[in-house]
């Protein structure tokens, strides 16, 4: 493709629609992966994605904003595992049973309202260059609470995230600290999936957070970290993707891949060339 | 500092399964004492500590701090903020965390810092927690734990705090929990750290008798 077309690309709104939402994702959604990896919850995104698919199943039934149900399931789900992060154990096992029960109920639902599954899977299902001027707005509202939730709970976070036992001695509210952050990954989570399709979920989401954490000394630096890589994979994937014309949701997760990789190989040889000289 | 408190505990048992972890303990410390607590290994002397905490469950008996015990979350929080802890085995965490931010934890960082740089941390500041020796991680947690009791805490429990340090370090570090004004309970196998406690109590599984005073 020639540079003046690649620019005429850009004068397309929905482009820049995309472009827009995968700078401002580049920006809160590493964040999110990096409280994922904190609270060790990786596998947490299929549980959402079953608790969302629930809700519009249950909001194509009654007849309520399907999208709207979607995100009180996912806020649910970060209700409903926030106390189950204190038993030992605990959240990896709540997070099947929470997965296999909506799944299992979603399906229920959908069979007994007659509603048709595909439907349900297409409200959730969403792709980056399909972004709407309303999905527009939900990413800029969670990068804002996203943002400020850092910027207000940064230093309790930091040992949280660090050690809960050493949060609890701190004086540190573990437990509803937990549950914020837990309905924070989980609404980011969902409308994600919504608006970026679930394959660039984790793309944009855990691939700069691991990133960052080869980097990191502090929960400042991976946040950092987590960001500038997340915007580099963004930016460099979504112009590869448009310059090639090649569906962009792969292109960005093999581009963020490569940078996480980047970071761990470099990282590795530092360690072994510090091993060397000490 | 609010001043140091008296910790009281009755009858406390604490249980894991069909283990009897603490057997109706009930002792006294003064305010301002320092007691010692020595005893094999599966003892009860880190349950003993992390009762008072409520960082694990008690079965029966109460352990009250200035007279008040603890019952909900709230009481229990204010309990941890009241009582400074040293953990046996201090956590290099599952997150980066630096060293600086460690020692900011405390309630009063700036001492913690200060007491970091009389322990040899200040080199290390900006290092990450997961980076360190055993001994430079046990030292941050001492230089944390001193530094909340200078932040307003009224006691501090101490869980083996020189098990990994060197010998001039286990001098130095007994020295600095000895001499602070604040209630104290160590949990130690060093002699030069029970030698400067006023009291000292031997545990035996789950039971706490006093051994003698220093």
């Amino acid at each position: 493709m020639f540079a003046w077309q690649f620019i005429d690309l850009f004068s397309l709104p929905s482009v820049q629609r995309s472009a827009i939402a995968l700078a401002i994702a580049g920006i809160a959604m590493p964040i999110i992966g990096v409280f994922i990896i904190g609270l060790d919850v990786i596998t947490v995104r299929f549980a959402v994605m079953h608790m969302a698919l629930f809700g519009t199943a249950i909001g194509l039934w009654v007849g309520i904003d399907p999208t709207l149900c979607a995100l009180i399931a996912c806020v649910s789900t970060g209700l409903f595992l926030a106390p189950l992060s204190e038993k030992p154990g605990g959240l990896a096992g709540s997070m099947s049973f929470l997965m296999t029960i909506s799944a299992a109920a979603a399906l229920l639902v959908l069979s007994i309202s007659g509603v048709n599954a595909n439907g349900a899977f297409e409200i959730l299902w969403g792709s980056i260059l399909a972004v709407r001027r309303q999905d527009l707005a939900l990413i800029i509202a969670i990068a804002i609470c996203v943002l400020l939730f850092v910027a207000f709970t940064h230093r309790k976070l930091s040992i949280l995230l660090f050690d809960r036992e050493l949060a609890k001695c701190s004086g540190i509210r573990v437990g509803s600290l937990t549950a914020i952050l837990l309905m924070l990954i989980a609404v980011s989570i969902g409308s994600s999936i919504r608006v970026t399709g679930a394959l660039l979920v984790d793309s944009i989401t855990l691939l700069p957070a691991l990133g960052a954490r080869n980097l990191a000394t502090s929960l400042k630096s991976m946040i950092r970290w987590s960001v500038v890589l997340g915007l580099t994979g963004n930016a460099v994937g979504f112009v590869i993707a448009l310059q090639l014309d090649l569906p962009p949701g792969p292109v960005l997760v093999l581009v963020a891949g490569a940078i996480t990789l980047i970071t761990y190989l470099a990282t590795t040889r530092k360690r072994a060339a510090d091993l060397v000289t000490h | 500092m609010t001043g140091p408190a008296t910790i009281s505990f009755e009858q406390v048992s604490v249980c894991f399964g069909n283990t009897v972890a603490l057997d109706k303990v009930s002792f006294e410390v003064g305010a301002g004492q320092k007691i010692a607590v020595i005893g094999a290994n599966g003892a009860g002397k880190s349950t003993l500590l992390r009762s008072l905490l409520g960082l694990i469950s008690i079965d029966e008996g109460t352990v009250s701090v200035d007279g008040e015990s603890a019952r909900t979350s709230i009481d229990w929080m204010q309990r941890r903020l009241a009582v400074a802890y040293i953990p046996q085995r201090p956590s290099k965490g599952r997150f980066p965390l630096s060293v600086k931010e460690l020692l900011g934890s405390s309630r009063n960082p700036e001492v913690s810092l200060s007491i970091g740089h009389d322990l040899g941390l200040s080199h290390l500041l900006e290092q990450s927690v997961s980076t360190l020796s055993g001994g430079q991680l046990q030292r941050c947690y001492v230089a944390r734990g001193i530094g909340s009791l200078a932040g307003g805490a009224c006691a501090l429990v101490a869980d083996e705090p020189t098990s990994a340090l060197d010998f001039n370090g286990q001098k130095h570090v007994a020295q600095l929990l000895t001499e602070i004004p604040a209630t104290l309970i160590v949990v130690t196998h060093e002699r030069a750290v029970a030698n400067n406690c006023d009291r000292v109590f031997e545990m035996a599984s789950g039971v706490m008798r006093e051994a003698g005073t220093s």
